[in-house]
């Protein structure tokens, strides 16, 4: 983890999969829902954490988007970025 | 009389999957689709889970406050769905819940059930809700709630059941 958001979103998953951030930054490629064991509600407490947080709108399409660690950071950096320009 | 009613308690019970003793929602109160829902209760020493929820004091068990909130969520899902409710088979099963109780709630109380829409999907939601008796907060909600076909989690059933059962008879 090096940038503020990597360490936000991980800190904020973490607790919502019950995982240590660390385990859970090693396995930040893995699939939330195979490998994970991540189910459809903690999906959508995840994806209503991430807005509140960054005051984004995620529509229900980019829940696929949200499939691990590091595809929720890069779609979260991404959305920051489109608010700023 | 002043009897604000959005919804009396032969709708609620024509909505709500649930029937007597489970229904924990006596009246809508107010309701803006996909947005909130504001129900009442009445308590009263009558309820079939007095009687065990404490023999010597009469508490309203925790759980079904939770259980109420998570019934004026799942009416505020039927209300604001496209799905007529007559067509509706589907049953809310709660996910996820962080729940606080402040205050006890005891035989006379009239809860003000509240519950505001955090996020709505298709089939889930995620929602905000507290109950308050004369104006004090009781309890305070967070919850993720699923719709589920009603025919598809009988499915479900059977084949967990298909499952245990040669589990039970190897050990």
């Amino acid at each position: 983890m090096t940038t503020e958001l990597e360490k936000d979103i991980t800190h904020m998953l973490a607790e919502v999969v019950e995982m240590d951030e660390n385990q859970l930054w090693e396995k930040r490629q893995l699939r939330f829902v195979d490998e994970l064991g991540v189910d459809s509600m903690l999906a959508l407490e995840i994806l209503a954490l991430l807005e509140k947080k960054y005051r984004i709108q995620i529509p229900e399409e980019n829940l696929l988007d949200l499939v691990s660690l590091q595809s929720t950071i890069d779609f979260v950096d991404q959305k920051l970025k489109q608010r700023v320009a | 009389m002043n009897r604000k009613a959005v919804l009396d308690y032969e709708e609620v019970r024509r909505l709500l999957p649930q029937a007597h003793p489970f229904i924990f929602i006596d009246r809508v109160l107010e309701f803006e689709a996909k947005q909130r829902i504001v129900c009442r209760k009445n308590v009263t020493g009558s309820e079939s889970y007095f009687p065990g929820h404490f023999p010597g004091i009469a508490i309203m068990p925790g759980a079904l406050l939770g259980e109420a909130i998570a019934q004026a969520a799942a009416l505020l899902f039927v209300l604001s769905d496209d799905v007529p409710p007559e067509e509706n088979n589907r049953l809310f099963v709660v996910g996820t819940t962080r729940t606080r109780f402040l205050k006890p709630v005891f035989p006379g109380d009239t809860l003000t059930i509240s519950v505001e829409v955090v996020k709505l999907l298709s089939s889930s939601a995620m929602v905000k809700g507290w109950v308050e008796v004369e104006g004090e907060k009781v309890v305070t909600s967070s919850l993720a709630l699923a719709a589920i076909d009603a025919a598809e989690l009988k499915a479900q059933k059977r084949t967990l059941a298909r499952t245990r059962v040669p589990q039970e008879v190897s050990s």
